[in-house]
């Protein structure tokens, strides 16, 4: 836009300067000069209408901006409740267990830069995950072998949690060698079978014969029953992520990174806390943060990481401090809800006929 | 179930919430870019305009020497002609905001495309707004490099402004250690125009000005700091009259004084005022917020997510990793159980609980059939009962239902 008036501007200026150089008369210049002002104004003229609609777009722009985020100011958080020095920490984890290196390593020298503080990336950490990468970088190759070799050095904690993960390894590697190679190789496939398999047979029996009866189709095996083991797409990711899921669990880290699943709560969340914040501002109460968030937040199913009890009596939810208590009759209350309602000798709970004592009352943990 | 598809029904416009700064900062810059045009044009208007007219009239009338005409007439080419660069310089900066701002909103308008938050496509774009919030976090806290390089990983260009925040911060750090004085100055000159015309907006500009003055009077240049004084001082006496009559008051006092007011005038303190006035007026400016947005999802994260077991005696991530039943929570995390414990609990008004419920004679409790399955996983003998976070080994009959009403 403003481009195209500067050019024509300076087109007609140099137009009529050199005609005013190049003409060894110099009595034309008065003249010359005398015409040139008026493009030259003309020129301005256009450059300022161009800036006008400029101005008018910016405005429509502003204007939307407007509509779109009029009356939706952020919830005001309370900053202190945040230590910065567990912020950079998450972060500096999060980088680690997304497997960006680099960047979680200029983040470890920013850090040092800033504050002369030693690593904030714990060393171990740094090798669990590179270990893990490694991993999971062998696996997109197609190439088990790392995955199978760290299974079986954890095979302890991996089955004292009751994990899959050793055999869904091993038969991962039996499908591939009998349908990833070519020429394919069922022999080779039943080597592999013969000497990995017997570990499994106790806890895997039923997935064994599975594999073994799929080789009674073979070459047929895309019509048979068994097709969904051996034609997967998504196997090898899905064996990524239990491998993953696995890995970080033996860390005590969860699965998923804590910093992603938090932001994206929040998010969700904001709307809910903004609209509550804004009322109890029309009401002139003061946002108080005590122990428990005054507004329920819904989130997706899979947000949800541990049992709630809410006591009916009491409706709040039961800590440490007043932990759920189950009755004889297997009813559970709040600790405070049964001080209240066991005042006698003998009470009766509140959701049958069957009554108790209050020592009879067991604390329980969900 | 109904409720689950409550709650996980996107409303874009309540996503857009976090969102303002990412469009609303390219639509200030573009308003500095026009004001500053504006500016210039009108001035170099008036100035040729009138040049060429006295330069015509005189030659007209004779009364002008030819050569001193022509070096009038070059002068106002060299102004044409840096004029013409200004207005290039800008149009290259304004097509590329433009463009950026188009890829934000494009961005953003994926959102409207995505019915379910457990849709793979929001994740990914839940991912995406991570890695932008946390370059936005990393650049405002000084790790530019950090930031660079998260930005360079994931192809983050469009969507972040590393520049923006550098340029911020890199004089709010030299203002703290005193050395960003002409700096930050040269910062208010050139955004005047862009303040809203409201009293004591020009504050970031008065402290400054008045941290000259102190600096004069500390290396006992009281002349200079007199001028100083009467040149930017005092004609802001009705606005800031505390400050310039406490101000007059230091010329009776050497920097060593242990008087108050003057004391304080003199403190190092003063650096970190201003510095935290600078960065507070260029975010109101550019309509950005007062804390990384980072840090406000974080914290709604953090109170949504959070239960009292988080933090509960019964329950550490060593032991919550023993078992595969158990999926390690985010808050009971390494990363983020630290910094949610000073941090409310989500309110829940609904029990959630396994299903069918059954109670150890340790007090712990499990879903019967998830109990069944993972034991049978762990090659427990059948009619054994062992807990899979302590290790407490029970026969079957010892289990008892528990009722949550």
């Amino acid at each position: 836009m403003e481009g195209g008036t500067r050019n024509n501007m300076r087109r007609q200026v140099d137009m009529s300067f050199s005609s005013v150089l190049t003409r060894s008369d110099i009595s034309a210049a008065p003249i010359t000069l005398a015409k040139l002002q008026n493009p030259v104004k003309q020129g301005f003229d256009n450059l300022g209408g161009d800036l006008k609609k400029i101005h008018r777009s910016l405005n429509d722009f502003s204007k939307a901006l407007d509509k779109r985020f009029k009356d939706k100011p952020l919830p005001t958080v309370n900053q202190d409740a945040l230590d910065h020095e567990l912020i950079k920490r998450a972060i500096g984890m999060h980088f680690l267990r997304e497997g960006e290196f680099e960047v979680a390593s200029a983040f470890a020298d920013d850090v040092k830069k800033q504050n002369g503080r030693d690593n904030i990336l714990s060393p171990h950490l740094v090798k669990a995950f590179k270990e893990m990468y490694g991993i999971l970088e062998a696996m997109k190759a197609k190439n088990l072998k790392p995955a199978l070799a760290w299974a079986r050095q954890h095979s302890a904690s991996l089955e004292a949690r009751g994990s899959d993960l050793a055999f869904e390894i091993s038969r991962l590697q039996f499908v591939w060698l009998f349908m990833g190679d070519l020429p394919r190789s069922l022999s080779k496939a039943l080597v592999y079978a013969r000497q990995e398999f017997g570990g499994f047979q106790s806890r895997y029996q039923q997935e064994i014969h599975e594999l073994a009866a799929a080789m009674a189709f073979s070459p047929n095996l895309a019509d048979s029953p068994y097709k969904r083991i051996f034609y997967n797409e998504n196997a090898w990711e899905e064996l990524g992520q239990s491998f993953t899921k696995e890995f970080c669990s033996l860390l005590g880290l969860s699965a998923d990174s804590p910093m992603y699943i938090a932001v994206t709560a929040g998010a969700i969340a904001l709307p809910v806390l903004q609209k509550y914040q804004s009322i109890m501002q029309l009401k002139r109460t003061e946002w108080t943060t005590e122990d428990e968030l005054p507004v329920e937040i819904p989130l997706p199913r899979n947000y949800r990481f541990h049992s709630i009890f809410v006591c009916p009596v009491s409706k709040e939810q039961t800590t440490d401090e007043n932990p759920p208590m189950m009755m004889p009759c297997g009813h559970v209350v709040a600790k405070e809800s049964l001080d209240m309602i066991s005042k006698s000798i003998r009470f009766k709970c509140p959701y049958c006929p069957s009554e108790s004592k209050p020592a009879d009352a067991r604390r329980v943990i969900i | 179930m109904a409720e689950d598809f409550i709650t996980t029904k996107l409303n874009p416009d309540n996503h857009l919430l976090l969102e303002q700064p990412l469009i609303r900062l390219h639509y200030e810059l573009s308003r500095k870019n026009f004001k500053s045009v504006q500016k210039q044009v009108e001035h170099d208007r008036g100035q040729i305009l009138s040049t060429l007219k006295t330069v015509a009239n005189a030659a007209l009338s004779g009364s002008q020497d030819p050569f001193q005409a022509l070096a009038t007439v070059e002068s106002m080419i060299n102004r044409l002609e840096a004029l013409g660069q200004k207005l290039q310089a800008v149009q290259e900066n304004e097509k590329r905001l433009q463009a950026k701002s188009r890829q934000r909103i494009k961005h953003l308008g994926e959102l409207y495309t995505m019915q379910s938050l457990i849709d793979v496509k929001y994740e990914e774009w839940s991912r995406t707004r991570l890695d932008r919030l946390l370059v936005d976090y990393l650049v405002r806290h000084g790790f530019g490099n950090t930031a660079k390089e998260l930005v360079k990983r994931k192809d983050l260009e469009g969507l972040t402004d590393v520049d923006v925040f550098e340029e911020c911060y890199k004089i709010e750090l030299n203002l703290k250690t005193g050395t960003g004085l002409t700096e930050a100055l040269s910062w208010c000159i050139e955004h005047k125009a862009l303040m809203k015309k409201e009293r004591g907006n020009n504050a970031l500009e008065f402290h400054l000005r008045l941290q000259q003055f102190i600096e004069l009077v500390r290396k006992r240049k009281l002349i200079e700091a007199k001028a100083h004084m009467q040149k930017h001082l005092a004609p802001q006496t009705e606005m800031y009259q505390q400050e310039v009559f406490e101000a007059t008051g230091l010329f009776a006092y050497p920097p060593t004084t242990r008087t108050e007011p003057y004391v304080n005038l003199f403190s190092t303190e003063r650096w970190n005022f201003l510095s935290q006035l600078f960065v507070k007026t260029h975010h109101e400016l550019f309509a950005i917020p007062e804390y990384p947005l980072l840090q406000v999802a974080l914290w709604g994260g953090l109170v949504a997510l959070k239960t009292p077991t988080c933090h509960s005696a019964n329950n550490s991530r060593i032991t919550s990793s023993r078992s595969a039943m158990v999926t390690v929570c985010p808050i009971c995390s390494t990363e983020l159980n630290d910094l949610a414990k000073g941090i409310p609990y989500a309110h829940h008004s609904k029990s959630f609980v396994e299903n069918s419920p059954v109670v150890l004679p340790n007090g712990r409790v499990y879903g019967r059939e998830r109990l069944r399955a993972s034991l049978a996983k762990i090659g427990v003998a059948p009619g054994l009962i062992r807990d899979p976070i302590t290790g407490d080994v029970y026969v079957e009959s010892q289990l008892k239902p528990i009722y949550f009403p």
